[in-house]
């Protein structure tokens, strides 16, 4: 019972101070006229369950493109919906409610990039563990590429399932790319690039100068 | 082998008058005579005793210091350097392992689950350009482009976490300008396109 009681009242004071957190980096940033329609917005999604870092980033980048505050606003809720989209589209492929915040950006972002709802949903089956950020980036480039989008995910999907790691599926979409650029047609790229999984070209490291040059930017946001 | 003729011998020797010798011979037997005279003269210049020399050399004063020290360091001296093999392939190894180690660890530190970003932009008369995007809240002044060699070409590269940010170039503080050399472009739902860059940990 105390242990509910302790839950509740840090839940009851941490509510202000997270919206308070939240107005503060709205503030000056945006319209002040368009600060409470896109707080609340925040906070539908708060209490959904979805992500609400990519709502404060797409206020935040029309207040810096000096975008009016009725336009903030619409795109903000253009991308609330994007994310309720994305959890809708997780739930279908089999991912158990709560979904993963990090799993509906990936959604959202294989949406926006173009990728049909239907073809996300078969890579979301197919890869039934998270994370699935680069395997969605993955066919996103192939289908960018004019790849056949059905070809593309197969390639992608046989790839983790021939145990590429995760965070190798960039270089097996490269791989294709590269087979392409020496003259090869999109069907002949993908089959070569398939007959030689798991083994796909190392990622090209950074070279000793620009390692040495790199400088990190003041208080990066995460993703 | 040619052989002397023996009357040569007794002219040389004085045992044969000058008048007697034959006229076919007079002309040898007189350049045999001047060469033994030029090797009988002294030798030109004043010949100094070797207690002369000495005594010179102990009269001329004796140099300065500083210059007997520059004298030591010019004068070049043969080292004899007596190494054991195994020791000389240790020394050859710490000075490879110190060469591999201290250049490898240049510029910032990169944690576990940051990688490296870099934008590159054409902006021929641009005065200043920024890359601006979800890494740094969309604000413009963080992330500086740099033309060195003032051949319009702007470059930055930064360290970021492992993600997936969308950007644009802030050209002049004013011209919100996509990344054309990026490959991945996303509708901004404001009337623009934005660039994606997926940014990698390092491999370590």
């Amino acid at each position: 019972m105390k242990r509910w009681v302790v839950l509740a009242s840090a839940a009851f004071l941490a509510a202000p101070l997270a919206a308070q957190s939240l107005r503060g980096r709205l503030e000056g940033r945006i319209p002040s006229a368009a600060i409470p329609a896109v707080d609340s917005l925040i906070q539908f999604a708060s209490q959904e369950g979805l992500p609400t870092e990519p709502l404060i980033q797409k206020a935040l980048e029309g207040g810096a493109k000096h975008v009016a505050g009725p336009r903030i606003v619409a795109a903000v809720q253009v991308t609330l919906g994007q994310l309720r989209d994305a959890r809708d589209l997780l739930v279908r492929a089999g991912d158990q409610p709560p979904v993963l915040p990090a799993e509906m950006t990936t959604v959202a972002w294989a949406l926006r990039r173009g990728l049909p709802a239907p073809l996300v949903e078969r890579v979301v089956a197919a890869l039934a563990r998270p994370p699935r950020a680069a395997a969605m980036h993955a066919v996103a480039d192939l289908v960018a590429h004019r790849f056949d989008p059905d070809s593309a995910a197969g390639l992608i999907i046989e790839a983790v399932h021939d145990g590429v790691p995760r965070e190798r599926l960039l270089d097996v979409s490269t791989a294709a790319l590269q087979q392409v650029q020496r003259g090869h047609t999109r069907a002949e790229a993908l089959a070569i690039v398939r007959r030689q999984l798991p083994n796909v070209p190392a990622p090209s490291k950074p070279t000793r100068g620009n390692v040495a040059g790199a400088r990190r930017p003041a208080s990066p946001a995460p993703p | 082998m040619s052989v002397i003729d023996p009357r040569i011998h007794q002219a040389l020797d004085g045992e044969l008058a000058s008048e007697a010798v034959p006229a076919e011979l007079r002309r040898a037997v007189a350049q045999l005579v001047a060469a033994a005279d030029l090797l009988a003269a002294p030798l030109p210049g004043p010949a100094a005793s070797l207690e002369s020399r000495v005594m010179a050399e102990i009269r001329r004063p004796a140099p300065s210091r500083a210059r007997r020290v520059m004298g030591w360091l010019v004068t070049p001296r043969a080292i004899i350097l007596r190494v054991r093999p195994a020791w000389s392939v240790a020394f050859a190894a710490v000075v490879a392992a110190l060469t591999l180690f201290t250049t490898g660890h240049d510029g910032p530190e990169l944690a576990e689950h940051e990688g490296i970003a870099q934008f590159v932009g054409r902006f021929p008369e641009a005065q200043s350009v920024h890359a601006v995007g979800t890494f740094n809240d969309w604000r413009p002044g963080s992330i500086a482009l740099e033309d060195q060699d003032h051949d319009g070409v702007w470059r930055a590269t930064v360290v970021l976490p492992a993600g997936t940010y969308e950007y644009m170039f802030v050209v002049d503080g004013e011209r919100w300008v996509p990344d054309h050399l990026a490959e991945r472009l996303v509708a901004d739902d404001f009337g623009r396109e934005n660039s994606i860059v997926i940014v990698r940990a390092a491999p370590r």
